[in-house]
């Protein structure tokens, strides 16, 4: 069993560590990006909702900034998702 | 011309371009078909529900002109209405005060010719009175002294009896 | 020759490869013209959708000006006036507003019908293609530019990069490059990660049955509608930015 690890190892190129490390990357950026903006859109959804409970007649105008502002705040995920796409299609 | 699979980010290629035109084609057709007559038709349909609004507002506006002119109409009517009648009552009030004067003027002449003639009748029956008295004195001393006196011998004697008697009778009246 | 181009697009709708594009190679003059033959074909379905709904709710603005409007009018109408107060709205330059909404809305039309397009199958939606969202973010920002210089002058323009302070003026032109980036990824991020789902969910037995069309159904018109909403808006966004900034 040792042996068959060690054949396996023996057949492992330094290109195949740089898939696995592109491929490891790529999840890793696009899962830790996506906490980021998670969060700051749950925010200004959650902050959009109190002030529509408060002023139902400014509805259109909250939902129109809370939409830009998502966007915004949307940007560092689509980075990272930018990254992410890199390393799987673009490095070598 | 041959087809190949391609990786998506690499391929940023030609269709860049392609979609650009693509696009450029789909403003003018929108611009040309939809956008221009839509536009057009709504500001039309705009103009013209701007042009009865303001249609309604005017002939609104000119009711409320009416009504405004009728209760004028109405309120000076009223005015007039109240002027006439203050004015009858105001005459009413001079006829009644001036047929009070003409009543207690009437009044007090008939009064006055009443009074008048009671006093006319009344020195009247006094000179009667006095010349009965008169003669009941000539009477009454022909008989005391017994003989005929002739009226006109004892004229002075009865003229001062007289001016007694109406002293006496001044003295009375007073 | 035809035959196998025809071969080709329908290999590449009927089985779309992950991160691959079916490209035309087309030699020009000793270099190459590559197109992505699919993405040019659905952006060409895209616009006959939109074009052929148009057409038809412009007939109904032949009846008389005066008369009850129909309901292909009402349609058109609604449709308007939700372009002309969500999006052309929110410019702050009348003028500009008048000027830039047929543009501001064709986009949000052929991008929302482009998201929408996705739900039918093997049909492929060219937002989820990079080429198309980086053309359009690049002409937004193209266009703010435009509109920018044109509105404040040069000399302001210029000003505007050194503002407000001169040595932000990296960090202005690196903002000025990030908005189209955020912008056309954004989209093409959205609308080809639910592909990719799509296409990983095909490859098995247990999940191609019943639930492509759930998520395609959420990819497709949910988001397609927040997408393509955010899209346009961000467009009137940046050019408002850049005019009133700059």
């Amino acid at each position: 069993m040792l042996q068959q690890a060690q054949q396996v190892v023996n057949g492992i190129s330094g290109a195949d560590i740089v898939t696995m490390a592109k491929y490891i990357g790529a999840g890793i950026a696009m899962g830790l990006g996506a906490i980021g903006p998670g969060i700051g859109e749950g925010i200004a959804a959650a902050h959009t909702v109190d002030a529509m409970a408060r002023q139902p007649e400014m509805e259109g105008a909250l939902l129109r900034t809370m939409v830009i502002g998502q966007a915004i705040s949307e940007s560092t995920g689509i980075y990272s998702l930018l990254i992410a796409i890199v390393l799987i299609f673009v490095a070598k | 011309m041959e087809l190949v699979w391609g990786k998506i980010v690499k391929s940023i290629n030609w269709t860049f371009v392609a979609n650009l035109v693509n696009f450029a084609l789909l403003l003018y057709l929108m611009e040309r078909f939809l956008y221009k007559p839509a536009l057009k038709y709504l500001d039309r349909r705009r103009d013209r529900v701007a042009a009865h609004m303001e249609a309604a507002r005017k002939s609104q506006e000119e009711a409320e002109q009416l009504a405004a002119q009728r209760r004028e109409a109405l309120q000076q009517a009223h005015d007039q209405a109240r002027i006439t009648v203050d004015e009858a009552r105001a005459h009413a009030e001079e006829i009644i005060v001036a047929a009070k004067k003409d009543a207690k003027r009437a009044a007090e002449r008939i009064i006055e010719i009443a009074r008048r003639e009671l006093a006319k009748e009344r020195t009247e029956m006094e000179a009667e009175l006095r010349r009965a008295y008169a003669e009941l004195a000539v009477m009454g001393a022909a008989r005391v002294l017994d003989r005929e006196v002739k009226l006109e011998d004892h004229r002075k004697l009865l003229d001062e009896l007289l001016a007694e008697v109406d002293a006496e009778a001044a003295d009375l009246q007073s | 020759m035809s035959g196998g181009l025809a071969q080709g697009i329908f290999a590449a709708l009927a089985s779309p490869r992950l991160g691959e594009k079916l490209i035309l190679h087309i030699p020009v003059a000793g270099t190459y013209i590559d197109i992505d033959i699919i993405t040019i074909i659905m952006s060409w379905v895209v616009m006959a959708v939109i074009i052929g709904i148009a057409l038809v709710l412009r007939r109904s603005l032949r009846q008389p000006v005066d008369e009850k409007p129909s309901r292909g009018q009402m349609l058109l109408e609604t449709t308007l006036d939700f372009l002309k107060a969500q999006l052309a709205g929110n410019f702050s330059d009348e003028t500009l507003a008048r000027l830039l909404f047929p543009f501001v809305s064709t986009l949000f039309l052929f991008v929302l019908v482009s998201n929408w397009i996705a739900v039918i199958p093997y049909f492929q939606s060219p937002t989820s293609d990079l080429n198309v969202t980086l053309s359009f973010a690049l002409l937004v920002t193209f266009l703010s530019q435009l509109y920018a210089v044109r509105m404040n002058g040069v000399r302001r323009y210029l000003k505007g990069f050194i503002e407000p302070y001169p040595f932000l003026l990296p960090l202005n032109i690196v903002g000025e490059i990030a908005k189209p980036l955020s912008h056309s990824f954004r989209l093409f991020g959205n609308m080809f990660g639910g592909a990719a789902m799509l296409t990983i969910l095909y490859m098995f037995a247990v999940t191609s049955v019943g639930w492509p069309l759930i998520v395609n159904a959420f990819y497709g018109l949910f988001e397609g509608v927040i997408q393509a909403f955010v899209f346009a808006i961000l467009a009137v966004a940046y050019i408002n930015v850049a005019v009133e900034n700059q």
